[in-house]
């Protein structure tokens, strides 16, 4: 697990170093930290009912960094690391189960890298959609995934991104619940959505 | 040992029927009385499903060699006799084990209430086919 996170950011350092070489002008690095009042959302559903699972707070301070240049998509780099023991359900055993379905005891983190930007957003205070690539890793099991944004600026210079995908647990090689002999069983949809806040740092 | 089978496992066919035709229907029209299955006590991956499904004829095999040590004490009707069978049943069998149930796993009044009636059901049923084809 260890050497293949080296290897995913060995490949990511050389892309951006080809990058750089490519471009006539030196991109620019622009520094987003994490503010803490992020959330996560899985939303599914099952034959009997839905659910809507939340990670209320992201306490972590990281930093995602932009390498804004000429070529496109713009390059990131950070990650939200989201401890899969926090997801709650509303209902204990649902959440319980969630966390069971998630294997949280083996692989306690939802961890989503961020990979590029369809584009550099203008960041105002009108929503702009923008498309971008995130690596989800979920019960160990990484996969790249496209992901729809919509991010905008508010007065305070807050950035404001959220972030809607539908996953499947197939794709993570997760068995959706089934109880009773099948008879209830969870779908194999999951809609995905991140709504994380940023203040820009720095500029270099 | 005949007749034990043959009742067994025609109880068997019918408690498969009826149970499970029971619980598909059921989950369907009361989807949030099922609610609290979602609940990690309950097996998930399916890998015991077969268990699940032959509950069925355990259960009426079971009953029915109970029912041949027995019957001579079962008098009456074989309707009479079936549903006291079915009564016996629960009070020996299913209220210690629910009372055991409920006291040791997260679960709630409602489910432990359920699984009461539906194994008493099932009992009473058992009862009437065992009295009629092995009276």
């Amino acid at each position: 697990m260890c050497l293949k996170k080296h290897i995913i950011s060995l490949l990511t350092a050389c892309c951006m170093l080809l990058l750089l070489s490519a471009t006539d002008k030196a991109p620019a690095l622009i520094k987003w930290m994490i503010l803490k009042d992020c959330t996560v959302r899985v939303n599914g559903s099952t034959n009997i009912n839905k659910f809507s699972c939340v990670v209320p707070d992201y306490l972590r301070s990281d930093t995602l960094t932009c390498y804004k240049g000429n070529d496109l998509p713009v390059i990131l780099s950070g990650r939200l690391a989201l401890p899969v023991i926090s997801f709650d359900c509303s209902n204990s055993m649902m959440t319980n189960d969630l966390r069971k379905t998630l294997k949280a005891k083996e692989f306690p983190s939802l961890n989503i890298y961020f990979i590029s930007l369809e584009k550099y957003p203008e960041l105002n205070n009108t929503q702009e959609s923008i498309t971008g690539v995130v690596n989800i890793e979920l019960a160990g099991v990484s996969k790249k995934i496209e992901i729809n944004y919509q991010i905008s600026m508010d007065e305070h210079k807050i950035i404001h991104l959220v972030g809607t995908q539908t996953i499947r647990f197939s794709d993570f090689a997760l068995v959706p619940p089934r109880k009773l002999g099948g008879m209830i069983r969870a779908d194999d949809r999951l809609d995905v959505i991140f709504k994380i806040n940023f203040k820009r740092i720095s500029d270099q | 040992m005949n007749k034990i089978f043959l009742s067994g496992l025609t109880a068997g066919i019918i408690l498969f029927i009826i149970s499970y035709g029971g619980l598909y229907v059921a989950i369907r029209c009361f989807p949030s009385f099922f609610v609290d299955y979602n609940n990690p006590l309950f097996n998930s991956n399916g890998n015991r499903d077969t268990l699940f499904y032959s509950h069925a004829f355990i259960f009426s095999f079971a009953l029915s060699w109970f029912w041949e040590r027995f019957k001579s004490l079962f008098k009456g009707h074989f309707i009479l006799r079936g549903l006291e069978f079915g009564l016996v049943y629960g009070i020996i069998a299913l209220v210690p084990v629910m009372w055991i149930t409920f006291s040791s796993l997260d679960i709630t009044v409602t489910m432990v209430l359920s699984w009461f009636f539906y194994g008493l059901c099932q009992a009473v049923i058992a009862g009437l086919v065992f009295a009629k084809m092995n009276p």
